[in-house]
């Protein structure tokens, strides 16, 4: 199948004015301007399959933002090549952005002052949506985003919650093949990420839709993405499947015991104990050179215990460490 | 198109939120109004017409004048440049229309508000301070109508082409006060154009800013020299239409220079 998306090469550099030190350096600087090049994306590649979910993970300044800008339409790379349902998005950005949908977390698309309903039947003209096509999207919409409750309520006296389902349905009313997600769950409450992950999965499942999400919350890629991408100083680090990424960088387990005596000693060859409180003695172990079943098997052998339970470390965890301990070369290094 | 008048009309209603907001206007509209009717009537010689302007005229030119304060947004239009700011813009990029139109429909709307609440009832208010002269014919009227109505077209591209400033510098508030200060001397806002020595008055009309002000308000008063209505009204469409035109290449070259903020 033909992609729907293709990144090649793509590269952002930013000229930023370099200041001076001290008071002689500034007024320097104000008749000769030194300055900086940032490179905020490079050579980054890869692409998508319609009807593909993606996460787009990296730290604060990693590029996210900038590749997500360039893959809209709205920022002009320095290099590289982008073709997104047919279209350079920023050589034909008017007749591309009719064909795809973007939610920024951090801003709405809604009239402030309007019933949220005023901004959807806005975006029909926009878009030009066939009046039936509207009504049924829109019925399926506050059905699955549960907007009936405030649908007529001005976006100002929305919770943080509601606005964003309010955007997420006015970015999808138009049934765009391609969707960009930045942060859609930004600063919501549990139930409410909940049901934003609902709907994104639906909409994915249902539509067909091919969805780009980035965001820093992990429980939704988790939930969600089954391909993540990882951004790290401008560069790609890692284009792969999430199971294998956990795999490959976190094989330890944490093996936590209770025993039926506190006071007993306990050992298991060539496992180290993490922590130990009365009891409760937890073991971490590698699982690419450990078998944990035999493990188990042995200790439950030896010594009389009341509970066990393993743990694979967390994704935050995960990736973290990814990014601290730089685990990750750029491809074209490694 | 049917998406315009939709920008239009829910602009029109997000204004109407701000009731309060336009009664203070409007009392800070009438209140200098009246001062600057004092001031003109105390320069002009009692009894006395200069250029065809004598005291009720004068008085009228500051009642139409301060009227259309907010229908064209004499003191300035910020919006645009805030949006740039603020990388709401990015919001509207994201739309398969023309930044121009869009805000064009937005600034519409507001405006259709802005003559009501700010420009007939203003007028209604002055008008009990002051008597006030009236157009002449139903068709002085209506010309003074149309030629209202490009002014409107003129002051906004205007204003939208100023906002663009946004787009190189990183606090364009200067450019847009120096923007306003020369239309605000030039349209004839502060002094009547008939009342300035005459060398001045023809060099402002190689500007647009007396398309914006002076062109309606000489036809209400009927003081346009006969045979140049058709040409005021013409350099009116015509201003328009330069000023239109060189809106859509300066966005088309800010958003190649663009940088979103934030987010």
């Amino acid at each position: 199948m033909k992609p729907i998306l293709r990144v090649r090469d793509l590269e952002k550099v930013f000229w930023v004015n370099k200041r001076r030190q001290g008071i002689l350096g500034s007024a320097l600087s104000l008749v000769a301007p030194q300055m900086e090049k940032v490179t905020a994306v490079s050579q980054v590649n890869f692409s998508l399959e319609p009807g593909e979910m993606v996460g787009y993970l990296g730290p604060n300044g990693a590029g996210k933002s900038t590749t997500i800008k360039i893959l809209t339409g709205l920022l002009v790379p320095s290099g590289g090549e982008v073709e997104a349902s047919g279209f350079v998005p920023w050589k034909q950005r008017q007749a591309y952005v009719a064909h795809i949908g973007a939610v920024f977390g951090q801003r709405t698309t809604l009239w402030w002052d309007l019933p949220v309903i005023d901004s959807f039947e806005l975006l029909q003209a926009m878009y030009s949506i066939p009046a039936e096509r509207f009504r049924r999207n829109l019925r399926e919409f506050t059905e699955m985003l549960e907007m009936e409750r405030f649908i007529n309520t001005p976006v100002r006296s929305l919770s943080l919650g509601q606005r964003m389902r309010a955007d997420l349905c006015a970015a999808l009313l138009h049934e765009p093949p391609l969707v960009f997600l930045d942060e859609p769950t930004i600063g919501l409450d549990v139930v409410a990420k909940e049901r934003i992950r609902q709907f994104i999965q639906k909409i994915h499942q249902e539509r067909g839709t091919t969805i780009i999400l980035t965001t820093h919350d992990l429980s939704d890629v988790e939930k969600l993405c089954s391909r993540v991408l990882i951004l790290d100083q401008g560069q790609l680090l890692y284009d792969g499947s999430l199971s294998a990424l956990s795999q490959r960088f976190d094989g330890r387990r944490l093996l936590a015991v209770t025993l039926a005596n506190p006071a007993e000693q306990i050992t298991l060859e060539g496992v180290e104990i993490v922590s130990r409180d009365g009891p409760r003695v937890t073991f971490s172990l590698d699982g690419h050179t450990h078998d944990p079943a035999a493990l188990i098997q042995t200790l439950l052998a030896r010594y009389p215990v009341t509970d066990l339970e393993v743990r694979r470390p967390e994704l935050e965890v995960t990736i973290r460490r990814i990014y601290e301990e730089k685990l990750l070369q750029p491809a074209g290094q490694a | 198109m049917r998406f315009f008048w939709e920008v239009v009309r829910r602009a029109f209603r997000q204004e109407t939120t701000y009731r309060l907001a336009m009664w203070a206007g409007l009392a800070t509209n009438l209140f200098f109004g009246l001062v600057r009717a004092a001031l003109l009537t105390a320069l002009l010689p009692a009894g006395a017409a200069v250029n065809g302007m004598d005291a009720a005229a004068s008085v009228t030119y500051v009642a139409l004048t301060q009227a259309m304060i907010a229908f064209l947004r004499i003191f300035g239009m910020t919006d645009v440049s805030k949006s740039v700011y603020s990388g709401q813009v990015a919001m509207d990029l994201l739309k398969p229309t023309h930044l121009y139109t869009l805000w064009m429909g937005r600034e519409l709307g507001k405006a259709g508000f802005n003559l009501w609440g700010r420009g007939v009832i203003f007028m209604a208010l002055f008008a009990l301070f002051h008597p006030l002269v009236f157009p002449g014919s139903l068709g002085q009227a209506g010309w003074f109508l149309v030629s209202l109505g490009l002014s409107w077209l003129v002051s906004f591209s205007w204003n939208f082409l100023v906002n663009l400033a946004a787009f190189w510098t990183p606090d364009a508030r200067g450019v847009a006060r120096m923007g306003f200060l020369i239309s605000g001397v030039l349209s004839g806002f502060y002094m009547p154009l008939q009342l300035m020595p005459e060398w001045f008055t023809r060099l402002c009309y190689w500007t647009p800013f007396p398309s914006l002000i002076n062109t309606p308000v000489e036809i209400y008063l009927g003081i346009v020299p006969a045979g140049e209505l058709g040409v005021r009204l013409g350099l009116q469409l015509v201003w328009f239409l330069v000023l239109a035109a060189a809106s859509q290449a300066v966005v088309r070259l800010g958003i190649r220079k663009l940088v979103i903020q934030g987010g």
